[in-house]
This record gives structure tokens, C-alpha cells and sequence, in this order.
């Protein structure tokens, strides 16, 4: 069963074309991977399905509602779907319990000490239970992604979106990150990942999705992906990141 | 120079026979403070609203930001003083310019110079706040809007909080500002601290006397609020982060 579905979907930025008539989507409970060359749009398509960058053409659903019908409760959609950025992009000036409960409290109506309950008990999973009263800036880049994968759990989301969730990571820290999302994903959850760690993809994904130039060029079950790339254009790009 | 030092001056009976000249400009000194409070109240009210317009997505909300920023900020003062005393009470229906110009005298001249000050300096508080806000990485509202938080949420518990820290600085010299530029006043006939520094010169003849007292109780003033606006800073202060604001780590 589809969980995100997404048609023909094309955005343009004034006469330029990012995406262009991509089709794909993701089923419940799987985990798919998007790669390509910087520039090739996949920021932009995973921003397009909470409708956090709106598109032109096309329709995208999520759980059967329709992202980009005018009449869509998008707040409430989005907070049931998590996301996590590359900058993390922890609220700053909140500990780090606060990052957790504000839109527990705020959009799903929780109350205060549940919402701080669930705070801990994801904070834990991700191994950062202690860090709950400290504020952001007193954590490491890999402690504060996992903040923001806690706190995006938190929200107990149908599905989750990262983009590009250890790019702003020191090498050291990847893996800290990779095995919370590792975990998450044989946990079940259904997972759309912009991402260059191939070996996450290898490990975990069950579909690749190869885009250039605002094309989804490739988009087929992991295996056939890194054994016989059936595009040159994914063929040279997977030579490349994966020389070293 | 022949000038006859008086020190004592203050504390002889003033010309209005309210009570000595050290009275006379505490009265004064009362005066500019009620104007400068009431104004900046004004200020900082009026110039989140116009800041906060300015970065919305509609359109409309950022040139009409836009325009009322130009229009207040690009006037003298003194100007505007003039444009809210002598020529408003002209513009509005009579019935309403009558009784703007029967006010009772002190009245007359605080209510146009309150809200000269404050839309003056709510211009430039709406330019910080919008400056503000403009700086945190764009990522921020995103997250809060991918999590979910309506527009006013994001604003209200992600944005703003952010953006104050970060202007409290300039806020502090437009706090300042608004106190000094509260002298403008005068023109119009308040007898705020100025005015009555002067009034005092003038019948005393004793000038250094009376404008040493008005410096002296400007640099008290403003000493208050730089102390007081210090405190706000330290309370405020996010851990991790210098000076409350600054980039993520994580690099």
C-alpha cells in the first residue's frame, strides 16, 4: 500500500525547471533512498511532499490526502509527517527537551507531562536521554541530529523524510547517525532518504531512486540498482562516489 | 567671562511658584519620562507588527511594511513633530481637529508628541526586527513548518525568540534614542526636561547650572536603562550560544 504517492509532479523556479514529470513513490514500511549529483532536484522533491516547497503540475498524496489541494489541513498533514535537514535544525534557544515537546504540546495537544514523557523515552532511544535539559549549542553535530530525529519521532509520524541528514556531519559522527536510522528502518518505518551513504542504501534500502538535471532517472529495488545500473548517467555517478 | 557660579540656584522658589527650580525640573524630568515610556511602548508594539509584516509570504504585508518603514523613517523628526501638532488636527474631520486643539495644554502637546515619537521610532524597531528575523538561517521556519506549527506558531515560538535576542543590542540604542530624541518635544510646547531646562536658564540667567542638571539627569536616565536592558540580556542568554545568538556548531 502506497504510503507516499507522487505523479507527474514538475516545479519550476520563474523559467527554470527543477523537477520534471517525476512519478515514484513510497510504500508502507519502505525505505527508499534518493541520490544524484548536487543540483539534480532531490531536495526539492522531498521538500515537495510535506509542501514545504510547492509545485506546479503533477499531484502527490500521503496516506491518501492530497498535498497540493488547496483545501488540505497542511499543518496537520506535515505533523504527521517528521522530517530531519541537513542542519539539524534544532530550535536554538530551547533545551533540548523543549525541541521535543513544542509541537507535542502545540499541534497535537498533548499535555505538558506526557508530552514531556515521550520526550525521554525517544531521547533514550536515541541515546541522549542525560542531554535533556542541555541546550543545543552544548552538543556535538552528531548528538544534535539525533536530537532531531528524536524529535521528529516524537510527533509518532506515518512516515519520515530526511534530506541529507549526515552531509553537515563531521566523518567521525556519521555512523552514530546512520545507526539510529539503520534501526529505525528495520524497525519498520517508512523512509524516503536523500542521501550519498550508499552503504546505508546497501544495508537498508529497499528502492534507489537515481536523479539528474530534475529527472528521476533510475528508480529500481536496491539490488538491481548497485548491480546493473540500467542508466549511464546513474552508472558514472555511482563510479564516482563510490571509488574510494 | 564675567558669570556668577550659583549653585544654590536649585534650590530657590522657580518663576511658577510650584516649588523650588530643582522641583521644576524633576517635573520636567517626569514629563519626558512619561513621554518616552508611553512612546516606546508604542514603538515596540507597532514596530514588531511591521517587521514581523515584512518578512510574511503575502506580498501585500511586505511592500505595505515596506512603505510605512520609508515613510517614518525618511521624515526629520522635527518634521514629523510639526506634521502631528500643527497640520493632522487640519487633515481629520472638524468636529475631531476641534477637539484635538481644545485639549487642555499639556495634553495639546504630549498626545502628537508621544505618537510622533513612537511611530518614528517604530520604523526604525520594525527595520531591526525584520533584520532579525531575515538572519536565522532559513532552515528554522522550515522546521517549524514541517513539524507541523501554523505560520503565527512559528513565529511566535521559533522566530521571534531568536530575533529578539539578537537585536536586543540595537533595541538598547533605540531605547536611548527615543529618550533624546523626546527633547524634539519642546518645539511643540511640552514642558518635558529640555523645555524647562531652558525656561529655568532664561529666567535665572544661570545657564551652565540649569543645562549641567538636565545632562546629568539624561546620562541618569539612560545609565537605567543600559543597566536595565543588561540584566534582560543576561536573563535571556541561551547556553552554548555567544552573546545569545550566533551560528550552529556542529562544524
Amino acid at each position: 500500500m502506497a504510503m507516499i504517492e507522487m505523479n507527474q509532479v514538475s516545479k519550476w523556479y520563474g523559467a527554470f525547471q527543477v523537477l520534471k514529470d517525476c512519478t515514484t513513490g513510497v510504500d508502507k514500511g519502505e525505505v527508499v533512498v534518493v541520490c544524484g549529483p548536487s543540483g539534480s532536484g532531490k531536495s526539492t522533491l522531498i521538500k515537495c511532499v510535506n509542501a514545504l516547497e510547492p509545485f506546479q503540475q503533477g499531484s502527490i498524496t500521503v496516506d491518501g490526502v492530497s498535498v497540493g489541494d488547496p483545501r488540505t489541513d497542511l499543518p496537520r498533514l506535515r505533523a504527521r509527517v517528521g522530517m530531519v535537514f541537513q542542519h539539524f535544525e534544532l530550535f536554538p534557544h530551547m533545551s533540548v527537551v523543549d525541541n521535543l515537546t513544542l509541537a507535542q504540546v502545540k499541534v497535537l495537544d498533548r499535555s505538558r507531562e506526557e508530552a514531556v514523557q515521550r520526550a525521554l523515552r525517544y531521547l533514550e532511544r536515541v541515546g541522549l536521554k542525560e542531554h535533556a535539559p542541555r541546550y543545543p549549542g552544548q552538543l556535538s553535530g552528531g548528538q544534535q541530529q539525533r536530537v532531531a530525529i528524536a524529535r521528529a519521532l516524537a510527533m509518532d509520524p506515518i512516515a519520515m523524510l530526511f534530506d541529507e541528514p549526515t552531509s553537515a556531519l563531521d566523518p567521525e559522527m556519521i555512523n552514530e547517525v546512520l545507526d539510529v536510522m539503520v534501526e529505525l528502518a528495520t524497525e519498520g518505518m517508512t523512509m524516503m532518504v536523500v542521501t550519498h551513504e550508499m552503504g546505508f542504501a546497501r544495508e537498508v534500502a529497499n528502492r534507489v531512486i537515481f536523479m539528474d538535471r530534475g529527472e528521476i532517472v533510475e528508480d529500481a529495488p536496491k539490488d538491481d540498482f548497485f548491480g546493473k545500473p540500467r542508466s549511464e548517467r546513474a552508472a558514472q555517478f555511482l563510479s564516482k562516489i563510490l571509488r574510494h | 567671562m564675567s558669570y556668577t557660579w550659583n549653585w544654590g540656584i536649585f534650590w530657590q522658589g522657580a518663576a511658577d511658584a510650584s516649588g523650588t527650580w530643582l522641583h521644576y525640573l524633576l517635573g520636567g524630568l517626569a514629563w519626558t519620562l512619561a513621554t518616552t515610556l508611553v512612546a516606546w511602548v508604542l514603538a515596540l508594539a507597532s514596530g514588531s507588527v511591521v517587521g514581523v509584516a515584512r518578512t510574511l509570504p503575502a506580498g501585500w504585508a511586505t511592500r505595505f511594511g515596506n512603505a510605512y518603514v520609508e515613510l517614518f523613517r525618511n521624515v526629520p523628526l522635527l518634521v514629523q513633530m510639526f506634521l502631528w501638532f500643527f497640520v493632522l488636527p487640519e487633515l481629520v474631520p472638524q468636529a475631531l481637529g476641534d477637539a484635538i486643539k481644545q485639549m487642555p495644554p499639556p495634553w495639546a502637546a504630549y498626545v502628537p508628541a508621544t505618537l510622533c515619537l513612537g511611530f518614528y521610532t517604530s520604523a526604525r524597531i520594525a527595520e531591526q526586527v525584520r533584520a532579525g528575523i531575515a538572519s536565522l538561517p532559513r532552515g528554522q521556519r522550515m522546521a517549524g513548518t514541517a513539524m507541523g506549527l501554523t505560520l503565527a506558531q512559528t513565529y511566535r515560538h521559533v522566530l521571534l525568540p531568536q530575533a529578539y535576542r539578537i537585536i536586543l543590542p540595537p533595541l538598547t540604542s533605540e531605547f536611548l534614542n527615543i529618550i533624546k530624541n523626546s527633547a524634539v518635544a519642546l518645539t511643540i510646547g511640552l514642558l518635558e526636561l529640555t523645555a524647562r531646562a531652558r525656561a529655568m536658564q532664561e529666567f535665572t540667567f544661570q545657564v551652565f547650572e540649569a543645562f549641567t542638571a538636565a545632562t546629568v539627569l539624561y546620562i541618569l536616565v539612560n545609565a537605567v536603562v543600559v543597566a536595565g536592558m543588561r540584566q534582560i540580556e543576561r536573563r535571556v542568554a541561551v547556553p552554548g550560544l555567544i552573546g545569545g545568538s550566533g551560528p550552529r556548531t556542529g562544524h
